[in-house]
């Protein structure tokens, strides 16, 4: 279902729990809960997603080919056979990218006018 | 213990299929970690109120996804066959359509509530024992003491020149008892309405004037209360202005507590008193309406027979408003009911045989994969769509059936007018909509239920399921040609009894007719001698107008709704003629009318000089007196007059209330005698009367601008009006029977066709067997007429059944006789068995060799 052709500029900006979880991805392959549980961690439980927030999020993102079911398994050993597995595409990572460029440029005009000093 | 993660996944079934399918395992797997990882109650209860808040958010989002989805797949399915899908939305919105329009009004007449206060306990008396007939302290006393009634009020309503001080104008009066409006609760937009004194002579000078009249001839001045109008010569002063709402008894522009008095307003004619009255608390209908029999029974103990043509009844005041269109109302729903129902088994019909074309498709997305909810949910969002898009253009129909409803048969009251904006009808289109879509949602799941993703996917047409939906079909094609048939004899009998109507003699010819109405009450034209000058001068500008070929006038013209006065005539050594109309005509009426003198002459101005002053008397006084042509020359009594008078001439029998009602004894005497106060007068044209119109107003208010004159118009309008309502349910009834018998016809198409697709292989079979062609037309043509042989059957038993309904809708019509039955059945047969026989082509283009070749 891949419809990759829309351009990157159509997809930005990435909701904060889409953002968060093609940011997670990048680093590896991730199953559901995973990436909730991290997402949970990394935001100091600030975002908490629901399971159908989840899912919702991850079946757009497939639809929009941003991520691809894997087949492999990091550890047959370690993980349950019947979870699936989320790989980020080329696509994902250039329209991460992007939101990272973006919010950049925002913060940086943000800075400009209101002075915000750098972090020591 | 509960397992709350089967608890949870249950609850995931809120999710579309396709979703549900793909993640329902994950997301139940998640949960049960989460649960595994929450410790104390605490922390559970939080699990359990996040899962539902992200329940409460995210399935609905989901579900308009997928179903967004299934919906663009469903209209490129039904772009492939646009003309099946076509005839489906189209019936489906002209039957929802026409249905909704109908129950509008239906919806305004009987369900909607009346604008006044309490209108439950609201009642009309029919012939009550007291009326304004009893005087002021009759009534009163008669009222104050009902055990059932809180109180009545009695009025009667006719039409009357009103002075403004700058127009004259015809407007119509109700004269009431002074508590109309209190006893409707409603109160005055401005000023005030009656006290309860102010119906007594010498201080009844005052009206109320609808919100209408006072907007057009008042231009909305508030300070018109207390200007003092003129109605017909009585100078009244207006005290107040009734609400925009309000116009009961329906149409009326003015009110006056006039109604006990015959000389504030002088009273000519023949009027009806009617009477409404406030039930008291607590009282029930039944028991209002035993009390007032006994109230009738001691009052007039005859009052109560039942051979008596004036039955006393106690009716609720809706009913009584609605009783003239009512059954009409209630009889088209029906029939309309029936062309719904054709449209919903075509419908059906469609959807079934879309379902069965496509097996090969859902057996092969089943075996890969789709689950079954899949598979239905997209079957229903494809019935869905389209019952949705053919209760949408519905809606547009039904504004237009509700528009025209509202033209030839309006309700009484502006209050209920028919509208699509009425929590009932929406309620109804709704409830349409729903039901609709409902059953045409559950269909595919019933058919599909049979589908597993084992069976085999290269035989598709096996066994079981599509003989189920082969019998569905067939019966749904006997439910369309029994509903056809029932709307095709009920059309045949409606068309035959309007042809009759077209057809009949009225005993004059409206063709080429202009009439016009001429009222001198409240002018300078009071003396006789004024009035007959007045007239005589309007007859004369007429006449010499040209293409003017006859001009007269009369009292009481054919089809002018007029309420006409009768009574019983001695015939001079012979019977008493009862219920004999007195009419009263000028010379050249009848020539001018088109009504033959059959014997004898017209009056002319020589003959009021006779000691006897001439009476031309109609067809059926001549009849019914026993004497036929020869009561020429005899003399007759009226019961108005003590002189006899002398029958001059006989003139054919009109029908005064249209084609419908056989004209009645008509006695005419010469107006000059004693000039009435107002005149109806009629001029036959040469060319279009059309074009007479402004000619003749502008010729008869030239003479004297304080007369009002009104209803200029041609004798073949009012016609036409007369004719309205039969022409109404006629057109309407063929109209829907037209489309059931494109929808059954549809139908019994689509049946014959699918059965040879069904049975193509076995066909092939006979043929390469050495079965003909022809022999095989003719065996799927026997079958395939079966069901509308049922159809018929059923139908013929249905009709009886409603033509006894019909008959209600207009005089003359009879669902009986042979015809009524057999040339409709004949014809729907006739019909049904060209489109069985037609859809046989298909049978040649069966390949025996390759049907058998498939088989290897």
């Amino acid at each position: 279902m891949a419809s990759s052709i829309k351009g990157i500029d159509e997809l930005l900006p990435l909701s904060l729990p889409l953002f968060h979880m093609l940011l997670s991805l990048t680093e590896g392959e991730r199953h559901g809960y995973a990436l909730k549980r991290e997402i949970l961690q990394r935001t100091d439980k600030r975002i908490n997603l629901g399971s159908g927030a989840l899912y919702g999020a991850i079946n757009k993102m497939l639809e929009q080919g941003l991520i691809v079911e894997s087949d492999e398994r990091p550890d047959p050993h370690l993980d349950d056979e019947r979870r699936r597995y989320y790989r980020i595409t080329p696509l994902g990572r250039r329209v991460v990218r992007a939101e990272v460029v973006r919010l950049r440029a925002l913060v940086r005009m943000a800075e400009v006018r209101i002075g915000v000093p750098d972090p020591v | 213990m509960v397992d709350f993660a089967k608890l949870y996944r249950k609850m995931l079934k809120v999710y579309p299929a396709s979703f549900r399918q793909e993640y329902e395992g994950a997301m139940t797997r998640q949960f049960r970690d989460e649960q595994r990882h929450a410790q104390g109650r605490k922390e559970h209860l939080g699990l359990w109120l996040h899962a539902l808040s992200d329940l409460a958010v995210s399935a609905p989002r989901e579900l308009v996804r997928e179903l967004g989805q299934d919906s663009r797949f469903a209209l490129r399915v039904y772009r492939r066959r646009p003309v099946s899908a076509f005839i489906a939305i189209g019936t489906l919105a002209l039957a929802v359509g026409a249905s909704t329009g109908v129950f509008s009004v239906t919806s305004a007449l009987l369900l909607r509530k009346l604008p006044f206060g309490n209108a439950s306990r609201l009642v009309e008396l029919r012939f009550p024992p007291f009326s304004a007939g009893n005087g002021r302290a009759g009534f009163a006393e008669w009222r104050n003491h009902s055990s059932y009634l809180e109180s009545a009020t009695t009025f009667s309503t006719s039409e009357m020149n009103l002075n403004s001080g700058r127009d004259s104008l015809r407007v119509r009066v109700t004269e009431t008892s002074a508590n109309l409006f209190s006893l409707l609760e409603v109160q005055a937009h401005l000023g005030r309405t009656f006290v309860p004194e102010e119906d007594r002579t010498g201080q009844n000078h005052v009206i109320v004037i609808s919100h209408r009249l006072w907007q057009q001839a008042y231009g909305g001045n508030p300070s018109v209360i207390g200007s003092v109008a003129h109605l017909d010569g009585a100078a009244l002063t207006i005290i107040g202005v009734a609400p925009s709402r309000f116009d009961y008894p329906g149409n009326v522009d003015v009110w006056a507590p006039t109604v006990f008095d015959f000389e504030v307003i002088p009273k000519h004619g023949a009027f009806i008193w009617q009477t409404i009255g406030r039930l008291r608390p607590g009282i029930t209908m039944r028991q209002a309406r035993q009390d007032f029999k006994a109230d009738v029974a001691r009052v007039n103990p005859k009052g109560l027979r039942p051979e008596s043509s004036s039955v006393p009844q106690l009716v609720g005041l809706r009913d009584q408003l609605s009783s003239q269109i009512r059954t009409s109302v209630l009889i088209l729903f029906s029939v309309v009911l029936l062309v719904l129902l054709t449209a919903l088994a075509n419908v059906a019909q469609l959807l079934l045989s879309r379902t069965a074309e496509r097996h090969q498709e859902f057996t092969l997305r089943s075996a890969l994969g789709a689950s079954r909810s899949r598979i239905i949910q997209q079957l229903t969002v494809e019935a869905t769509t389209l019952t949705l898009s053919g209760t949408t253009l519905g809606m547009i129909v039904a504004l237009l059936v509700a528009r025209v409803a509202g033209a030839i048969m309006p309700a009484q009251l502006a209050t209920q007018e028919y509208t699509l904006l009425d929590w009932h009808v929406l309620c109804f289109a709704v409830a349409l909509t729903l039901i609709t879509g409902f059953a045409f949602g559950i269909m595919p799941t019933w058919l599909m239920g049979r589908v597993q993703p084992s069976t085999k996917v290269v035989r598709m047409h096996s066994g079981t399921s599509e003989a189920a939906t082969g019998r569905l079909r067939q019966a749904l094609v006997s439910l369309q040609v029994a509903f056809t048939l029932t709307l095709l004899v009920s059309s045949f009998s409606l068309g035959s009894a309007f042809l009759r109507l077209v057809h009949i003699d009225l005993g004059f010819k409206p063709a080429n007719a202009v009439t016009l109405k001429i009222s001198l009450e409240g002018t300078r034209y009071q003396t006789e001698g004024a009035k007959w000058q007045y007239y005589s001068a309007v007859k004369e500008r007429l006449q010499s107008m040209p293409g003017v070929k006859a001009v007269g006038a009369v009292n009481y013209l054919p089809l002018s709704n007029s309420v006409l006065m009768a009574g019983s005539i001695q015939v001079e050594s012979g019977p008493k003629v009862p219920g004999v109309v007195l009419n009263g005509s000028m010379p050249g009426y009848f020539r001018a009318v088109g009504s033959e003198l059959i014997a004898g002459r017209d009056f002319g101005f020589d003959l009021g000089k006779s000691p006897e002053p001439p009476v031309i008397v109609n067809e059926a006084f001549a009849r019914e007196s026993g004497f036929g042509r020869n009561i020429l020359g005899r003399k007759i009594i009226s019961p108005w007059t003590p002189r006899p008078y002398l029958v001059a001439g006989v003139v054919t029998t009109a029908r005064m209330a249209g084609p419908e009602y056989e004209g009645g004894p008509q006695a005419y005497w010469p107006v000059e005698e004693e000039p009435p106060s107002a005149l109806t007068f009629v001029a036959s044209v040469s060319g279009d009367p059309q074009h007479y119109l402004t000619q003749f107003r502008d010729a008869v208010v030239g003479l004297d601008r304080s007369v009002p004159v009104y209803e200029v118009k041609t004798l073949d309008q009012s016609l036409d009006e007369t004719m309205e309502r039969p022409r109404f349910y006629t057109t309407s009834v063929l109209f829907l029977a037209g489309l059931a018998l494109v929808i059954a016809v549809a139908g019994v198409y689509s049946t014959s066709s699918r059965a040879i697709i069904q049975r193509e292989h076995e066909l092939g079979v006979r043929i390469a067997l050495g079965a003909s062609i022809q022999q095989i037309r003719t065996l799927i043509l026997r079958q395939g007429t079966v069901p509308v042989a049922f159809g018929i059957l059923a139908g013929v038993v249905g009709a009886a059944g409603c033509g006894l309904f019909l008959q209600h809708l207009f005089l003359g019509i009879s669902v009986s006789g042979v015809t009524a039955f057999v040339v409709p059945s004949l014809f729907l047969l006739l019909i049904a068995v060209g489109t069985a026989w037609s859809a046989t082509t298909r049978i040649l283009s069966i390949d025996p060799i390759e049907v058998i070749r498939a088989e290897h």
